[in-house]
């Protein structure tokens, strides 16, 4: 009886999380090679060649995926100094309200916001001009639409700081990591290792999946590299819908060989990076 | 067991997946060629049309969410409501519904023209013939080239004249006093102003090189007729190379351009860009009054000419409410809604209507009608006027201004 509950309890899982997943990623296989499609013309591996051999592809990936581990480093280097130097002004007053506030911005309203301030006519351009620092609007640093993605960088990062803060102030908690600091250091522990040796590893270890998962969503981001972005080089999922709304109906595949490889590349990262070093069974 | 039920699943989700195939062709009803238009009026009360439109000009979408919204609520009891996606959104909405077997449509109605009708053609996306059962397509100026011919396709009645419009460079007369009139002024411009001119990557960008490519095929005309793919490249490879060596002198370096007209808008109120373009030939006396723009601001066409097309209202094949999206089409181009949209205060957008075809009082009020102040009238752009050509080009360029022009490498100066 039991076995049964179980066995339907897991149907039900299956068929509410797994079942929309494998359909998506079963159609956008079988658009992928011309099988469906309202313009299919039956099974073709041209557009999965295409879409392979052209550069654009895989300098979008390499972008995407450097932009988001910079921001990450950033923002988590960041978040670490700040929780070992000031986790208590987090903890009451002010800080510890307008901490919150960056989390409950929606993507769209960080973008403009970047914008209104960074962009070459935006706010800190026009102290700079009217400082004397430059002479004309056109000397400030290009942040928005730069080849660096700078906007994209400085955006995911205001944004990550303070949830990093959260979580690791979170992670320093559940940790018990001050009483594990003042162990080690009756044990004869310097302040420094203490710092590097305890601290910084247990928080970024318990922190792992947490970061890896906020890393692929930076990657996956959409609004803000559309808004603030450049059209060349793109980030994925920019490109991918950039394909899917071309005009040449008969390119669509492409957009979906985009969407399974970028998926594929998070089944990938999301094995690999999960997998806790000292568990390595763990998924 | 284990085994038997992992083989159902995967036959089920096989199953699911090709089932996705027969999406239906043409699927939704139509309107019987028997009913009148009374009866047509009749069976599209109390119903209610999603018009899916650009909605990037806040004078235009006041234009239909203030005048013919409640007008076609008081007069035919059709609830009006709109939804924001031009061309390529507006095909993939489709596409998409029609590979999913949808039976019925989400929109009742689209504002299209050019490319956007190729592909929905190209993919059975059109409901039709319709437009020949509106009562006031009896007014519709059909003799007229630019109406009559959507990117050199014959409409079919598949898609109703709206309106016309003419492309527009806008520029500041105190920052320009004599603006480019020939591509070598504009590239003797564009190398003395560096950082002040570029061309928005959608499409009035593309407008724009469709008037430059036939530039570089020798007339105003020599784009028309079918698409040809040697003078397409032997005309594009001359223009890629122009742009591409004038690129260092473009905004940003020309390693960037602008995703659409309102970021070039602003740039251009800024000081940041000295031009501006726009598809809507009453933009400037819009901007102006709305402050966008300053006073000073004008718009011209050079000499080489600027596209003028028409656009367009087409019923998705699947609509429900086609009955009831007829009504509203009709309403939409009648001469009051006509009049009302081709006031520079309210839009300024041309009309498709035929005046000498008008009852004599609408043609007095027609012509009684205040113009533009800062735009240069219609009869005066109408000379300069192209023709669209086949919409191969226009997907084309979409393509290729991309590959040939974006991703290339800026050259060095």
């Amino acid at each position: 009886m039991k076995k049964r509950t179980l066995t339907a309890g897991l149907a039900f899982f299956l068929c509410w999380t797994a079942l929309p997943l494998i359909l998506g990623v079963g159609y956008a296989l079988l658009y992928s090679v011309g099988l469906v499609g309202l313009l299919s013309e039956g099974f073709t591996l041209v557009y999965w060649q295409r879409v392979l051999t052209h550069a654009e592809f895989w300098v979008d990936l390499g972008y995407s995926l450097s932009l988001a581990a910079g921001a990450m480093l950033l923002a988590t280097g960041i978040a670490l100094r700040l929780v070992l130097k000031h986790r208590h002004s987090f903890k009451q007053g002010l800080l510890s309200y307008l901490i919150y506030l960056p989390l409950a911005f929606p993507a769209v309203v960080a973008a403009f916001l970047t914008f209104q301030l960074l962009g070459p006519r935006g706010f800190f351009s026009r102290i700079a001009l009217s400082a004397g620092l430059i002479a004309t609007p056109e000397q400030f640093p290009a942040m928005i639409h730069d080849s660096w993605g700078t906007g994209i960088l400085l955006t995911h990062m205001a944004m990550a700081v303070p949830f990093l803060v959260l979580l690791f102030i979170h992670t320093w908690e559940n940790e018990r990591l001050d009483e594990l600091g003042q162990l080690a250091q009756t044990l004869g522990a310097a302040r420094r290792s203490r710092t590097w040796r305890v601290e910084v590893p247990v928080l970024i270890r318990s922190s792992r999946p947490t970061l890896v998962l906020y890393f692929l969503f930076v990657v996956g981001s959409y609004e803000i590299p559309l808004l603030i972005g450049r059209e060349s080089p793109q980030m994925v999922s920019v490109l991918a819908i950039r394909k899917l709304q071309q005009y040449d109906l008969t390119a669509r595949p492409e957009a979906y060989i985009v969407v399974l490889i970028y998926l594929l590349l998070v089944a990938v990262l999301l094995r690999t990076l999960l997998v806790s070093p000292t568990n390595p069974k763990q998924p | 067991m284990k085994n038997f039920t992992y083989t159902l699943f995967v036959c089920f989700c096989t199953w699911l997946l090709f089932g996705c195939q027969t999406a239906s062709k043409n699927p939704g009803s139509s309107v019987s060629d028997s009913l009148s238009w009374e009866e047509i009026e009749a069976a599209a009360k109390g119903s209610t049309v999603h018009l899916m439109m650009w909605q990037g000009d806040p004078q235009i979408n006041a234009y239909i969410n203030e005048f013919v919204a409640p007008q076609v609520k008081a007069r035919y009891d059709i609830e009006l409501k709109t939804a924001n996606g031009q061309g390529n959104v507006i095909v993939s909405a489709l596409l998409a519904e029609m590979e999913a077997g949808k039976s019925s449509s989400e929109l009742d109605l689209v504002w299209i023209n050019g490319e956007t009708f190729f592909q929905l053609r190209q993919i059975n996306g059109l409901y039709g013939p319709w437009t020949g059962r509106l009562p006031n397509a009896a007014y519709l100026d059909l003799d007229n080239p630019f109406i009559r011919y959507d990117f050199q396709q014959e409409t079919d009645g598949y898609e109703c004249p709206w309106g016309t419009v003419q492309q527009l460079l806008i520029y500041d007369s105190l920052r320009t006093p004599a603006p480019p009139r020939t591509r070598q002024e504009l590239e003797a411009w564009v190398k003395a102003h560096p950082g002040k001119f570029t061309i928005p990557n959608e499409f009035t960008g593309m407008s724009s090189l469709k008037a430059l490519l036939a530039d570089f095929g020798g007339g105003r005309e020599s784009l028309n007729g079918p698409f040809s793919e040697e003078k397409y490249i032997r005309l594009s490879t001359d223009m890629w190379a122009f742009l591409n060596q004038l690129r260092p002198y473009f905004w940003q370096k020309g390693e960037t351009f602008p995703a659409g007209v309102a970021p070039m808008h602003q740039m251009f109120a800024s000081g940041e860009l000295d031009f501006t373009l726009s598809m809507n030939d009453c933009e400037v006396d819009n901007k102006i009054r709305q402050g966008v723009f300053p006073a000073s601001a004008r718009a011209y066409v050079p000499d080489f000419g600027s596209i003028r097309n028409a656009h367009y209202l087409g019923i998705p094949a699947a609509s429900a409410n086609k009955a009831a999206a007829m009504v509203v089409a009709n309403f939409m181009i009648s001469p009051e809604a006509q009049l009302q949209k081709r006031n520079p205060e309210v839009w300024g957008d041309g009309t498709i209507l035929n005046m000498e075809a008008l009852p004599a009082d609408w043609q007095e009020k027609f012509s009684n009608q205040p113009g533009r102040k800062f735009a240069p009238e219609k009869s005066q752009l109408l000379p300069r006027a192209i023709q669209e050509p086949a919409p191969e080009y226009m997907i084309r360029l979409y393509e290729d201004f991309r590959t040939h022009v974006i991703e290339t490498p800026v050259p060095s100066l």
